[in-house]
């Protein structure tokens, strides 16, 4: 018994193949991949923060390749360290790859296991290569990337925030689709939000602008506290939003019922306004901005809010593959806003 | 006389060997003993006084003062060598042993060396068996306290203890520890690992079957939850059995602070237990397997850290794992006079040469640092030895196969602690329960 006892621990030492775990400074940690699409060919970027005590900054180091995975192989034999994926935080794509598709991207990514599924997903206005070459130049730490989708850090509630597992699942559902924030570098900035994509099945079918995406942002539940919007007559600024709705069919056609609940806090105010004519004025102002993007919406027939979440109890699985062609278009929707005034500033509103 | 001859020629070359006459009118009475065990000359005057104050002697007033013993030779060395004074009267052979002024061989009652408390009693056990057990008896004044007496040994006498409260000791557990005492009459019990043999405990524990302690309101609170405690002689504490986890984490000390401060105090002990196990093992699972659990801003200054780190982060980890320990032991060892300069020079080699020299990343320095610290919450020091020891476990599985080495770690050490009993009590019983 006891021989057998102790080959089985030697085993468990020698043949683990675990002798080769390289340590973390033998590991290039890229913080950003861009991935350029052209005629079949992939062109892959990786953004690698400095390890080095004396000088900070980014490298960044392109190749090409029939697939993605190709192309960081050609970069990992190239480089003095190995490529480690693991704290990616930010896939940047090209417009043409996104309105080619991202759907063989996206799948190699979740089938690669190296590449988080929590990774945001960003779309660039603008060549990689130049895009790159910007933020090589200007930034710091190399980090800055990372920051500018980072909820605790740089993220302001106009930009689309979307991880790889929910393109994923727009890929796949029959009723989720999803937004994805555009960038490009910026003038003075390093970086500029200049709207976000609508990604139907992966691909891209329309553009939101910055304004919309906020609204889009609220609709999908996302706190925005401290958010301001400015109106005929004042300044508010939301500091708690939520939403409910309710989905019903009548006639064969569905209605979805919503109520957006606001608090509000009054910033500024021209001319006395009452808190009632206030909280039409913002009533109006928002009711407006949605149905604009609901115009869009079933225009692209491309469900970003998840509305057909609502109604998948009322279909067969068959049906529920023709909502984005059939019922979306049809869709209506009562959209109730309900606000509160929470105060009004240091001053007493009339 | 004849008896006492035998005596003489048995202690014949032993200068400490006293043997004088006391004359009480006509009556003579030998007295002997061994002067380096009692003070002569005050013990014979304490004999002598009263026996001339109470004239006419007669041999009923010398048994009276003492105890009888039967006369034969090989029971009076006994008594000799147990310290007592030996009264012969020559014309009858009656013989008698009397407790003597003894010489004072221990230090008095001093302040525990090896374990601090803050608010207990500060009193703590020495050498002298009597002395325990006055201590232990002002802290259990209850007519429940048994104390049995066992002499154990066939070559060298050594009085062994047992001391336990009649109401809340498990008389399985009892009977089984008097037993293996009983059993135990002929084997030598100086030290602890003749009691270990003695209770067949198993050799290649990790964790020892007895707790140790100098204090002795820690004895008195074992007893009342139902363990029983040993005391041997010129052995400077009591032995408390069985020990259980509970004794890793709780002092009697904790329950001099108010309620919330106990809890927290026992809370962080578990996490000083906790980090010195874990830590190590992290720091390397991190390092080198699973980087990916680390935020982005920590890895890349790990990574930095470890820059022209020329040793994989197992070897670097066990290299100055190594030093800590020879630190340690080398402070135990080393006269106080020279302990400071160990420490100095400890601190120099640990603090910065090393850093400099790149032979290690000072994040592990961080980690090592705040494992010995955290090494030292624990209570009784033999405990401290289990997680010193039980950290390199999980040192190399996590080497091996990272956080999931570090997890299925600490799985094996709960399973090790669990499959531990104690003369069948489970270690992992947080009290022992009132026998019934």
């Amino acid at each position: 018994m006891k021989p057998i006892l102790v080959a089985a621990a030697l085993s468990l030492l020698l043949l683990t193949g675990c002798w080769d775990n390289k340590d973390i400074n033998h590991r290039a940690l890229p913080i950003a991949m861009g991935i350029g699409y052209k005629n079949g060919d992939y062109t892959v970027y990786l953004d690698i923060p400095k390890v080095s005590a004396s000088e900070k900054g980014i490298e960044v180091y392109s190749e090409h390749g029939k697939s993605i995975n190709e192309a960081i192989d050609l970069i990992s034999m190239n480089l003095e360290s190995q490529v480690d994926l693991l704290h990616l935080k930010v896939i940047v794509v090209d417009k043409p790859f996104a309105l080619h598709g991202l759907e063989e991207g996206i799948a190699s990514i979740i089938r690669s296991r190296y590449i988080a599924p929590k990774t945001v997903f960003v779309i660039c206005d603008q060549p990689l290569d130049r895009f790159f070459k910007r933020i090589d130049d200007s930034s710091n730490d190399g980090k800055s990337i990372y920051d500018f989708f980072q909820k605790d850090a740089g993220w302001s509630p106009q930009i689309a925030f979307t991880q790889v597992w929910k393109i994923f699942r727009s890929v796949h559902s029959y009723t989720n689709d999803v937004v994805l924030p555009i960038i490009k570098a910026g003038d003075t900035t390093i970086l500029e939000s200049t709207g976000s994509a609508i990604m139907k099945n992966g691909v891209m079918v329309g553009r939101l602008t910055n304004e919309q995406t906020l609204l889009y942002n609220v609709f999908n539940g996302d706190n925005l506290m401290g958010k301001i919007e400015v109106m005929n007559h004042a300044t508010v600024q939301i500091v708690s939003n939520r939403l409910r709705c309710r989905g019903r069919f009548q006639q064969g056609k569905p209605i979805l019922k919503s109520t957006l609940y606001l608090k509000v806090i009054i910033v500024d105010t021209t001319g006395n306004p009452s808190t009632e004519k206030i909280k039409t004025e913002l009533k109006i102002l928002v009711t407006d901005r949605f149905n604009e993007i609901f115009k869009i919406v079933r225009r692209d027939k491309a469900d970003i809010f998840g509305l057909g979440q609502h109604f998948r109890d009322d279909f067969s699985r068959k049906e529920l593959s023709q909502w984005r062609e059939k019922y979306l278009p049809q869709l209506q929707i009562e959209l109730d806003v309900k606000t509160v005034v929470r105060n009004t500033g240091n001053l007493k509103s009339p | 006389m004849f008896t006492l001859d035998a005596v003489k020629v048995h202690f014949s070359t032993n200068p400490d060997f006293v043997l004088s006459r006391i004359h009480i009118g006509d009556e003579v009475i030998s007295v002997t003993g061994l002067k380096s065990l009692i003070n002569f000359p005050q013990s014979v005057h304490l004999l002598r006084e009263p026996l001339l104050a109470l004239e006419p002697f007669t041999v009923q007033k010398l048994v009276e003062m003492g105890q009888e013993l039967p006369a034969s030779s090989d029971r009076i060395i006994d008594e000799i060598l147990n310290g007592m004074l030996i009264a012969v009267h020559d014309a009858t052979d009656v013989c008698i042993s009397i407790i003597p002024v003894p010489q004072s061989l221990s230090r008095s009652i001093s302040n525990p060396l090896t374990e601090n408390n803050v608010r207990g009693s500060s009193s703590a056990f020495n050498e002298d068996i009597d002395t325990n057990l006055g201590l232990l008896r002002k802290h259990v004044n209850s007519s429940e306290l048994q104390i049995n007496h066992y002499s154990c040994g066939s070559m060298t006498k050594n009085t062994v203890t047992l001391c336990f409260l009649n109401q809340s000791i498990d008389p399985n557990l009892l009977h089984s520890i008097t037993q293996l005492l009983e059993s135990g009459a002929n084997s030598d019990l100086s030290t602890l690992k003749d009691l270990s043999k003695l209770f067949k405990f198993p050799l290649l524990t990790l964790v020892s079957s007895y707790l140790v302690s100098e204090l002795p309101q820690t004895a008195s609170r074992a007893l009342k939850d139902g363990k029983v405690v040993i005391f041997i002689e010129r052995l400077p504490f009591a032995i408390i059995l069985p020990s259980l986890i509970s004794d890793m984490f709780m002092t009697e000390d904790d329950l001099n602070h108010p309620m919330i401060y106990s809890v927290l105090l026992r809370s962080l002990r578990v996490i000083g237990a906790l980090m010195t196990l874990m830590a190590p093992g992290l720091y390397v699972a991190i390092v080198s397997v699973n980087p990916d659990v680390l935020r982005f801003e920590l890895a890349h200054t790990i990574a930095i850290s470890r820059l022209d780190v020329p040793y994989p982060a197992i070897i670097e980890a066990l290299l100055l794992l190594l030093i800590l320990e020879l630190i340690m032991e080398a402070i135990i060892r080393l006269p106080s006079s020279i302990g400071p300069t160990v420490t100095m020079v400890g601190g120099i080699v640990l603090g910065e040469a090393v850093v400099q020299a790149k032979l290690v990343s000072s994040l592990l320095i961080i980690v090592l640092a705040a494992v010995t610290i955290a090494n030292a919450t624990v209570v009784g020091f033999q405990n401290s030895y289990l997680i010193r020891l039980l950290k390199y476990l999980l040192l190399f599985l996590s080497a091996l196969f990272g956080v999931t080495g570090l997890l299925a770690g600490i799985v094996i050490i709960c399973a090790y602690l669990s499959s531990l009993t104690t003369l069948g009590v489970p270690y992992l019983q947080l009290k022992q329960p009132k026998g019934e």
